[in-house]
């Protein structure tokens, strides 16, 4: 009996030490993700292991709103997942704060498919002549209309802000209903900068002799805030959106989706994800929703070219076993099988979308009507850090907190200082 | 060498102490003077590898002549602090008077209503303000449609973006989640009166206010003032409720000190600036708690009620 006994225990000690050899040779990385597609990623991660038998991924998930500060405070201190999906704009923050692993180090390990040029937004990555991260998705904002309200209240779509404004009037006049509602808290930022950059006027801009300067007066500002002001004010927009954050957020879905709304404004992650949840509740009835290009003001309408970017954490064990993974997550196939909510941000794969007609604003907007953050980066003052004293100053001045003059002369004092430093 | 007893003694208390004392120095000590030091650089979370550099008391005079001070101090002692602590104490003894009275004894209420009294209380913070976002909701929330059914709104109120009703309701969140405290530590202190006095009070012909007043109260002061501090101290430094309630908006309406240093650090990343905003809060709160000592000294109470 004793003998038996200590056979099936050196039986056990041999197969745990198998076991333990066998975990040994696997390489254990861990990917953090921020969307909402963690099912499809993790499908993904599985074809990539299926593919990599010696690599592991544990996927990882956060809110975007912790995103970033969770990762410079773990990088800091030798920590964090090895690869971590980021916004464009926060690359040059990470290599500054020397938390990622530059890209002409890393391909090393693998060249990219259709090299790095072939990537767009390429400049946001960039950082004291190194690239940081490797631009995943691209994307942008355009108009969002549901068809079926405009008839209702027989207005045409409007292409400017005034005219935006004039419908919203009219579509509360004869139906009751909610014209445009927009995010007003947080991502104010976005339809902000919109209306500003069609009016000709930006936060920062180049002064010309290698230096930057404000590039909006106080009236333009006072203007802008007095703008979106309005809609609140008239009873166009629900007082609710003050404290919206996001585009996505159930409240402005939802009346898009029961047709309470005619306009937004949102990225194609979200419009996606609205076309696809009125098909899911309304199977096979006509999609009442059209895209179209942002509003225009004096000048043609420009919207951001934002997206994420992928980076490779400095602190990283793997850094062979990491690249390799954001090659896979960069490639065709993903964004074809997994990461469909997104466009690709390679000018190859881009070229090679087809568009539902639904997306047609979208395409057309992403073609001919974007532009980078430029001087609000290049600036050293980061698009991170504008964007959240703009979100705030508009927060005061829509809610009544303060008034428009007051608000714009305070966010003009604000980036003046940001400037200085 | 031979030790005395007493010798023995400290040296016993004292290896029983160290590990404790151990403790305080990693976990309390080591982590306020590291924040201190902070406080007097221009460290952000991008330059936590570099580190920051010297900057004397600039953070400090930038944060106490900001202009928008003022109205964050207002907002975190008025109220945050003042309207919510005042009202939860005042609920809290009303719960407890009432928890303890006959009235509930009769109705053979008293367990189950001191189990209710407790819900909110065993709800986790976060919990609690999602569920009154939900409550507060403009388009489909209950509270709404309740007033809109009654007629008591023409239209629904947008409760956490209007400025006139979103600090009314952040107060709610919280004197909802933390009054039973208050209420289930006065009714333990209401549970040692002893009954002599009340009986004492009806021979001298003394009417109920009379003996609320002259017996009850006094013997609730010592727990009362405990509990004052004591709430004081945790909501003046609270970040949960507004946070989680508003982020501090519409715009920075309700933007309060444990708010901005969140919004320094993690937002504007100004690691050193919001440093100082914390050392600033623990001097307030020690000043606070020393007069508070001194004006409503415990041992004097207890002479009070003998």
């Amino acid at each position: 009996m004793k003998r038996t006994t200590l056979k099936a225990l050196a039986l056990s000690t041999a197969l745990a030490g198998l076991m333990a050899v066998s975990a040994a040779a696997e390489t254990n990385i861990t990917f953090r993700f921020n969307d909402s597609e963690r099912e499809e990623l993790r499908a993904a991660l599985d074809e990539f292991e299926a593919a990599n038998p010696d690599i592991k991924v544990e996927l990882e998930t956060i809110s975007w709103k912790d995103s970033r500060d969770q990762f410079l405070r773990e990088s800091a201190v030798g920590q964090g997942p090895d690869v971590v999906h980021i916004a464009f704009v926060w690359t040059q923050e990470m290599a500054e704060a020397q938390a990622v692993l530059p890209i002409e180090e890393l391909q090393d390990y693998g060249a990219l498919p259709n090299s790095f040029d072939d990537f767009i937004a390429t400049d946001l990555t960039a950082y004291e002549g190194q690239h940081w991260g490797l631009p995943w998705s691209a994307d942008t904002w355009a108009m969002v209309m549901r068809t079926d309200v405009l008839e209702e209240a027989g207005v045409a779509a409007p292409t400017t802000w005034d005219e935006l404004l004039t419908a919203s009037r009219t579509i509360k006049e004869t139906t009751g209903k909610t014209g445009f509602a927009f995010p007003a808290a947080h991502q104010v930022w976005f339809p902000v900068n919109y209306y500003l950059w069609s009016n000709g006027a930006e936060f920062i801009s180049a002064d010309g002799n290698g230096g930057y300067e404000i590039g909006v007066s106080q009236d333009q500002l006072a203007a802008a805030m007095g703008y979106f002001k309005t809609y609140i004010d008239e009873g166009l927009a629900p007082k609710s959106i003050l404290s919206i954050d996001q585009p996505h957020d159930p409240a402005l879905m939802q009346a898009l989706l029961d047709g309470d709304q005619a306009f937004a404004a949102m990225p194609t992650n979200t419009y996606r994800q609205l076309l696809g949840a009125y098909e899911e509740a309304n199977p096979g009835q006509p999609v009442p929703f059209r895209s179209t290009v942002m509003m225009a003001g004096d000048s043609a309408p420009l919207t951001h070219l934002g997206g994420r970017t992928l980076v490779v954490n400095s602190n990283t064990d793997e850094p062979e076993a990491a690249w390799k993974l954001v090659q896979f997550l960069a490639s065709a196939p993903l964004f074809e099988k997994y990461y469909t909510n997104q466009f690709p941000a390679q000018k190859t794969l881009l070229s090679q979308i087809e568009y539902r007609k639904e997306e047609l604003g979208f395409a057309k907007q992403l073609a001919d009507h974007t532009r980078t953050w430029g001087a609000y980066a290049e600036s050293g003052v980061g698009v991170g850090p504008l964007w959240n004293v703009t979100s705030r100053a508009f927060g005061t001045a829509l809610s009544g907190q303060s008034s428009l003059d007051q608000a714009a002369a305070d966010l003009l004092g604000e980036i003046d200082r940001m400037l200085d430093h | 060498m031979k030790l005395s007893p007493l010798m023995r003694d400290r040296l016993t208390v004292f290896a029983m102490l160290f590990p404790t004392f151990l403790v305080l120095v990693g976990f309390y000590l080591y982590p306020t003077l590291y924040n201190l030091e902070l406080s007097f650089t221009d460290i952000t979370l991008l330059k936590l590898r570099q580190g920051g550099e010297w900057v004397g008391l600039a953070n400090y005079w930038e944060f106490l002549t900001s202009s928008s001070s003022f109205h964050i101090a207002f907002n975190t002692i008025f109220w945050l602090t003042a309207v919510s602590v005042t009202i939860r104490m005042i609920l809290g003894l009303g719960f407890a008077l009432l928890l303890n009275s006959n009235v509930l004894r009769n109705m053979k209420m008293t367990t189950i209503a001191r189990l209710i009294l407790l819900v909110p209380w065993a709800t986790p913070p976060v919990v609690a303000v999602i569920a009154w976002r939900w409550l507060f909701e403009p388009t489909n929330g209950p509270l709404n449609r309740w007033l809109l059914n009654f007629g008591l709104i023409d239209d629904p109120i947008a409760f956490t973006a209007d400025l006139a009703t979103v600090w009314p309701s952040i107060v709610t969140i919280v004197v909802w989640n933390t009054t039973p405290l208050i209420g289930v530590s006065l009714l333990a202190s209401l549970q040692t009166v002893p009954g002599e006095l009340y009986e004492a009070g009806e021979i001298d012909g003394a009417n109920r206010f009379q003996m609320f007043r002259f017996v009850t109260l006094p013997y609730l002061m010592p727990t009362i003032s405990v509990l004052t501090l004591m709430s004081v101290i945790w909501t003046f430094n609270n970040f949960v409720y507004v946070w989680l309630t508003t982020g501090a908006g519409p715009g920075t309406y309700t933007n309060v000190l444990a708010t901005e240093v969140y919004l320094k650090a993690f937002v504007d990343l100004r690691i050193g600036y919001s440093a100082a905003i914390g050392v600033t809060m623990a001097i307030v709160m020690g000043v606070f708690g020393a007069l508070y000592f001194r004006f409503f000294g415990l041992s004097d109470m207890q002479d009070k009620v003998g």
